[in-house]
């Protein structure tokens, strides 16, 4: 399970966040959406710390930290239980399609080569890539990439996985094949917090759709409530502009 | 003046230079190792914003940059004897070879701080955050993911500074060491024909330049070899070696597929 309880972060004098609070039940899908600049990355970017909110409480599992100041290896023992994709994938594009699966599984969690190829193959073909363990990113399609990432960070087994908009770098024909690799892992019951501005996708995979707008949560419910039956008038102006009408009203 | 042109005393010089070859490069590679020992020590204030000594290391760099080597050579030999000397410390003995090196490396330290710098810089900011967020500490995201990329980055730059090193050596003569460059001055003297020692030098300088730019290009492929859009050699092996060792891996992935 993870709890965050007046997650608030500012840059500089402007408020990003302002009082966050956000409760993942264990499977749960929950899908993020919002206008630019409302503050999305920056709570997903929370959760790891790979931005420090400056107050707040993030739990995952029986971890607990606080606020501004937890200590390095609070930090680095919060990122073993959390995986992150990227929008623009960044893979280590020095290393094979395979190398960057084994990384974390090697380096930080100390599992033996042998074990860790043999995780990192499974994870490939799972995204449909066990043709490709040994090409360099530079080798890939952007959709092929994002697979890796995604293998990537389904290899470390993580109690939940952050993906940030992983879809919006790609061209439109390699969209598809990426939502369908995060679709077939949803089903698997693994954790998962999506920033997306996919509608269709959104409505289809999550449990539970939040929207967020000047860096607070403005509503949140299933896919329907949020889609067809928004309360709030910001959320409704958001699906106004974002969804075109045929797809709105089914 | 000097005598008439004579093609034999190019090929009699030759041999007679080359003998001389190993302390040029003694001086190259002496002070080219010393230069990366400084250029990272330099580099770190920089890298990671350190108040006070990130000041320290840019005077550095820009006065080695932007003072011309000779300069820096009668500066160290002279001048820091001298300010030794103000401290009880007697360096008289010491041959004028070791100021010469010192001065090459406190001068390609400032160029190679640069380069380190520029080539951390250069890999993207997205893979050390991916580095991050699977729990990487800072010393293995610098030392598994920056570095190698950094290193493929930097070589280009670095052959030219050490091409540069090299030619850079002549100078040393000024100061009496008998290098290459100190050789011909006193063959070109003893037998008037100056001409064929400056033809016999550049060939030396020019062979020795093209193998190493050779070995630079070779260099940087190998370390690039990452960025290329066809298979490589090393990445056939690898496929090789896994194919080898985990034949009923793959077999196991095709039950459960
Ligand atoms: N490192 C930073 N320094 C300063 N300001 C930042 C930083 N990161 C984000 N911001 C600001 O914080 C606000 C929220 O940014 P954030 O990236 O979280 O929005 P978002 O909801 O993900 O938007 P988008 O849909 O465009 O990705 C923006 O106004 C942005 O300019
Ligand atoms: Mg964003």
């Amino acid at each position: 399970m993870i709890q965050l309880e007046g997650i608030r972060k500012s840059f500089g004098k402007q408020q990003v966040l302002g009082g966050i609070n956000l409760t993942v039940q264990k499977g749960e899908v929950v899908v993020i959406l919002g206008p630019s600049g409302s503050g999305k990355t920056t709570l997903l970017r929370c959760i790891n710390y790979l931005e420090r909110p400056d107050q707040g409480v993030i739990q995952i599992g029986n971890q607990k930290l606080e606020g501004k100041h937890p200590g390095r290896s609070e930090i680095h023992r919060l990122r073993q239980r959390t995986a992150m994709v990227f929008q623009q994938y960044n893979l280590f594009k020095h290393k094979t399609a395979l190398e960057n699966v084994m990384e974390g599984l090697t380096i930080v969690r100390g599992v033996p080569r042998d074990t860790a190829a043999e995780i990192g193959i499974e994870m490939l073909e799972k995204v449909g890539l066990g043709d490709r363990l040994h090409y360099y990113p530079s080798q890939l399609s952007g959709g092929q990439q994002q697979r890796v990432g995604i293998a990537r960070a389904l290899a470390l087994n993580p109690e939940v996985i952050l993906f940030d908009e992983p879809t919006s770098a790609l061209d439109p024909e390699l969209v598809g094949e990426v939502l369908e690799v995060i679709r077939r892992i949803a089903e698997e019951g693994i954790t998962m917090i999506i920033v997306t501005h996919e509608m269709g996708f959104a409505r289809d995979v999550a449990s539970r759709v939040v929207f967020m707008d000047g860096g607070a949560i403005i509503e949140q419910g299933t896919p329907d409530d949020i889609f067809q039956r928004p309360r709030e008038e910001r959320t409704r102006q958001f699906l106004r502009r974002i969804t075109p009408e045929a797809n709105y009203s089914i | 003046m000097s005598r008439r042109f004579d093609i034999h005393y190019v090929l009699d010089f030759i041999p007679k230079l080359l003998a001389y070859l190993n302390i040029t490069l003694l001086i190259v590679g002496s002070s080219i190792a010393l230069g990366l020992l400084i250029g990272l020590l330099v580099a770190l204030p920089r890298l990671y914003n350190v108040p006070g000594l990130q000041r320290l290391s840019r005077i550095y760099v820009s006065f080695f940059r932007g003072t011309p080597i000779l300069i820096q050579l009668f500066l160290v030999y002279y001048g820091l004897p001298e300010i030794l000397g103000w401290l009880h410390i007697d360096v008289s003995r010491i041959a004028v070879l070791y100021f010469v090196i010192l001065t090459y490396a406190l001068n390609s330290g400032a160029f190679i701080s640069e380069m380190i710098r520029a080539a951390v810089e250069a890999v993207d900011k997205g893979q050390v955050e991916a580095a991050q967020s699977i729990g990487m500490s800072g010393y293995q995201t610098f030392r598994r993911i920056i570095l190698p990329q950094a290193l493929g980055i930097s070589v280009p730059l670095f052959g030219n500074l050490v091409i540069g090193n090299l030619k850079d050596t002549s100078l040393a003569f000024t100061l009496g060491v008998m290098e290459m460059t100190g050789r011909s001055q006193t063959l070109g003297t003893a037998t008037q024909h100056f001409i064929e020692t400056y033809i016999a030098l550049s060939l030396i300088y020019f062979v020795i330049s093209v193998l190493l730019e050779r070995a630079f290009v070779w260099l940087e492929r190998y370390l690039n070899q990452y960025a290329g859009k066809e298979q490589t050699s090393r990445q056939q092996r690898m496929a090789k070696r896994w194919q080898a060792r985990l034949i009923p891996i793959s077999d196991r992935g095709g039950k459960q597929g």
